[in-house]
């Protein structure tokens, strides 16, 4: 199938307006609904100034809510070593993951989101292949907040439309 | 027939406990339900403490005896010689053959047990009984399991004087879906309600990180990673674990685990003293059960003697004038089942391959449960990680329930001032999970050893002009076909409008969240169109009940190929 009739076709989606960062009008309607999952698809999508102004009231860590790259997920700098990846992940994780969450009696729904997001860019970034493509895409695109290894699946949920994401990121790229 | 020793718990009670739980929250108490030995432990507070039973025992045989008017288990029933155990009256091995249907070879192995097991093949569950004055009394494993946990809860009722609702089980990592859901039965059955189900080798890895914690407690969060192999083998299976583990925080990198354990070494080895015994043994009569129950003791006992000496003499007489008399050595042993270590060898090079670990970067290799006192295996461990000792400050036998048993305080929500409980397990799916598309292929959307909780989807489209229907059979496994994975449910998805095929688009979206709960979305759209054609199905899965592995193969039957998928190819 063709890519541009895959990728035409995935903007009905509500969860690919949120990746594609075009359609706005589309997203208070799930904010509405589910506040803090938008908060996890800011991770796929490119927004404006405005848009993270207003998700960064959120409680939320702001790095976490409105990333610019999969390295402000993690909260790191870009040159971080391995060993930072790794304690930054950690660190992460004894706050978001939902057994801790569950403990501390947030919500499950929300910190796990954030906590497979956070894992995707621990995925990313600990593994010197895949980081190295990341970065490179990084300093291509210049759009870093779009970038192809952001999490899909967050995006989805985030959107509160589960079941619908985006194509593989093959296709999107073609955009 | 005599009514079922298990209660289930009514309403008023459950609704009374929690009320006290507010107040005082209860603690989750860990079990390690093992094919032939079973544990149960609890944070008293400060330590995991394990529950001893009243004659003692902090190892209890897993068995359930139907002798007698009320059915008895292992934890309180007095046996008197252990061949009570092989008289066909008790059920035993029932890890091993919960959920499974009667193709399975594990069950067709079980069929040399004292006890009855029957299978007539078509993928139903197999006929389990047990002989109560010469008529065969059926059963389940569930059943058996519930009694079993029923007296387990007693005791620690009894000993704790509080009721006991949540528990942390330990289970294999070759467990399907499926086979969970018969241990939560079971679970219910008895009354209790489960918390976590546990891999066993992440149990230990908990533990581990536990231990770590304690020993470097200035280094919180950072500090350096330790990689620690964990390898676990019982009677009943065999799993591998690589855990990263920092902080308090236990990573688990892969899993790996087949049902291969101390039963297989056993067999194998008595096949090896009495090759004809699976003909002699086949018509399950008193004497026959007799005699191979008098053979099982004598093997078990030879190799538990061949972890300490070279070798060993066996005389047993089986009866009928038939005797078994023979120096077996450690060669011996080790030759007749070679396959089996070989597999244990796999098991753990697939680990490694699939944590992306380096063997030099193993910090620790942790041996642990029933078989990791067999001389082999441990050179096998060792020689693969290339190290020259094992982690010793673990006991084997009890590493798994004490990891239950953190998990049961942390995911109680209990702290602990000295940071004993600062604990974390990052789980991983053991198996993968997905669905029937392009034929008879199992594709996979959710890989193994992918973390939890994890939401991922993959595409798929019709292969026929007009397809309105299209069907959805979700499997979970690793085989490439399907009928080598355990189903785990299916749906049907309707009122696609009619297009010519491979053009609706078919989104099957898996989301595993954080208490290990399976869904399945499904939505359709056509190319073009604003909305999604029909709106979007949202399965909990295991839908499956007994048996239905059948059902697959009937339904594949009568709608051959009209309600196929097959996968959109990714463009490059």
């Amino acid at each position: 199938m063709a890519s541009l009739s895959l990728s035409s076709s995935s903007t009905h989606f509500i969860g690919s307006k949120v990746i594609n960062g075009s359609e706005f009008h589309s997203r208070p309607i799930s904010v509405n609904f589910r506040p803090l999952r938008v908060s996890a698809a800011a991770a796929t999508c490119e927004s404006s100034t405005a848009e993270r102004t207003r998700r960064s009231t959120y409680n939320m860590p702001r790095h976490i809510s409105s990333p610019a790259s999969l390295y402000e997920v993690l909260g790191i700098q870009m040159g971080a070593t391995c060993q930072e990846i790794k304690a930054a992940y950690r660190r992460l994780a004894r706050v978001l993951h939902p057994d801790v969450a569950a403990a501390t009696r947030q919500n499950d729904d929300n910190t796990a989101f954030e906590f497979m997001k956070v894992h995707e860019a621990y995925e990313t970034l600990s593994d010197p292949e895949k980081r190295e493509v990341y970065d490179l895409s990084l300093f291509r695109q210049r759009r870093p907040v779009s970038s192809p290894f952001a999490m899909s699946s967050s995006a989805a949920a985030a959107s509160g439309f589960s079941g619908y994401t985006r194509r593989s990121w093959e296709t999107d790229q073609c955009w | 027939m005599d009514e079922p020793a298990y209660t289930v718990v009514s309403d008023s009670e459950t609704t009374g406990e929690e009320k006290s739980s507010s107040a005082f929250p209860e603690i989750a108490i860990g079990i390690d339900i093992g094919t032939s030995q079973c544990s149960i432990a609890i944070w008293n507070g400060s330590q995991v403490e394990l529950l001893k039973n009243t004659r003692n025992q902090k190892m209890m045989r897993s068995y359930v005896t139907f002798k007698d008017e009320v059915p008895s288990g292992g934890v309180s029933n007095q046996l008197s010689h252990e061949h009570e155990i092989l008289s066909g009256a008790a059920i035993f091995n029932m890890k091993r053959l919960i959920g499974r249907v009667d193709t399975d070879p594990i069950v067709h192995a079980s069929k040399i047990l004292p006890f009855l097991v029957q299978t007539l093949d078509i993928g139903v569950r197999p006929f389990i009984a047990a002989l109560v004055n010469n008529v065969w009394r059926s059963t389940t494993p569930e059943e058996v399991l519930a009694i079993f946990l029923v007296e387990l809860r007693a005791m620690a009722e009894m000993q704790l004087k509080r009721p006991i609702r949540n528990v942390v089980l330990t289970i294999p990592v070759s467990f399907s879906r499926f086979q969970l859901t018969r241990i939560e039965r079971a679970c219910a059955m008895a009354g209790l309600h489960v918390l976590r189900l546990m891999p066993e080798p992440t149990a230990v890895a908990l533990l581990y990180a536990q231990q770590q914690q304690l020993t470097v407690h200035e280094n919180m969060g950072s500090g350096s990673e330790k990689i620690a192999l964990i390898f676990n083998m019982g009677a009943g299976y065999c799993d591998v674990a690589l855990s990263a583990t920092a902080g308090g925080v236990s990573q688990i990198k892969a899993l790996a685990g087949s049902a291969i354990g101390g039963e297989d070494l056993l067999q194998n080895m008595m096949r090896h003293l009495l090759p004809d015994f699976e003909n002699r043994f086949s018509n399950h009569g008193m004497n026959e059960i007799k005699s191979m129950g008098l053979l099982r003791v004598a093997t078990q006992d030879a190799i538990h003697k061949l972890t300490t000496q070279t070798d060993v003499q066996i005389d047993v007489n089986l009866g009928n004038g038939s005797k078994v008399s023979k120096l077996v050595n450690r060669e011996e042993f080790e030759e007749v089942n070679q396959k089996i270590f070989e597999k244990c060898e796999n098991l753990i090079i697939q680990c490694l391959h699939d944590a992306k670990v380096e063997i030099d970067d193993i910090t620790d290799v942790i041996l642990v449960g029933g078989c990791s006192y067999i001389p082999k295996l441990r050179n096998l461990v060792m020689g693969i990680c290339k190290k020259e000792e094992l982690y010793n400050v673990i006991n084997p036998l009890e590493a798994a329930v004490y990891g239950a048993a953190l998990e049961g305080a942390v995911a109680s929500g209990i702290s602990d001032p000295f940071g004993n409980l600062d604990l974390l397990t990052i789980q991983v799916t053991p198996l993968g999970i997905g669905i029937r598309a392009d034929g008879n292929n199992f594709v996979p959307i959710i890989p193994r050893n992918t973390t939890m909780p994890a939401r991922k989807d993959l595409v798929f489209t019709t292969v026929r002009d007009n397809q309105i229907d299209a069907l959805v059979t979700v499997y979970e496994g690793e085989g490439e076909k399907v009928e080598e994975n355990h189903l785990l449910g299916y749906f049907k998805i309707t009122g696609i409008p009619p297009a010519p095929k491979g053009v609706p688009e078919i989104n099957v979206c898996m989301d595993i969240d954080a208490s290990n709960v399976l869904r399945v979305l499904a939505g359709v759209i056509l190319p073009g169109c604003p909305h999604p054609a029909i709106p979007v199905m949202e399965i909990r899965l295991p839908t499956v009940d007994d048996g239905h592995g059948w059902c697959a193969e009937a339904l594949y039957r009568t709608y051959g190929s009209t309600l196929d998928l097959e996968t959109v190819q990714k463009k490059i």
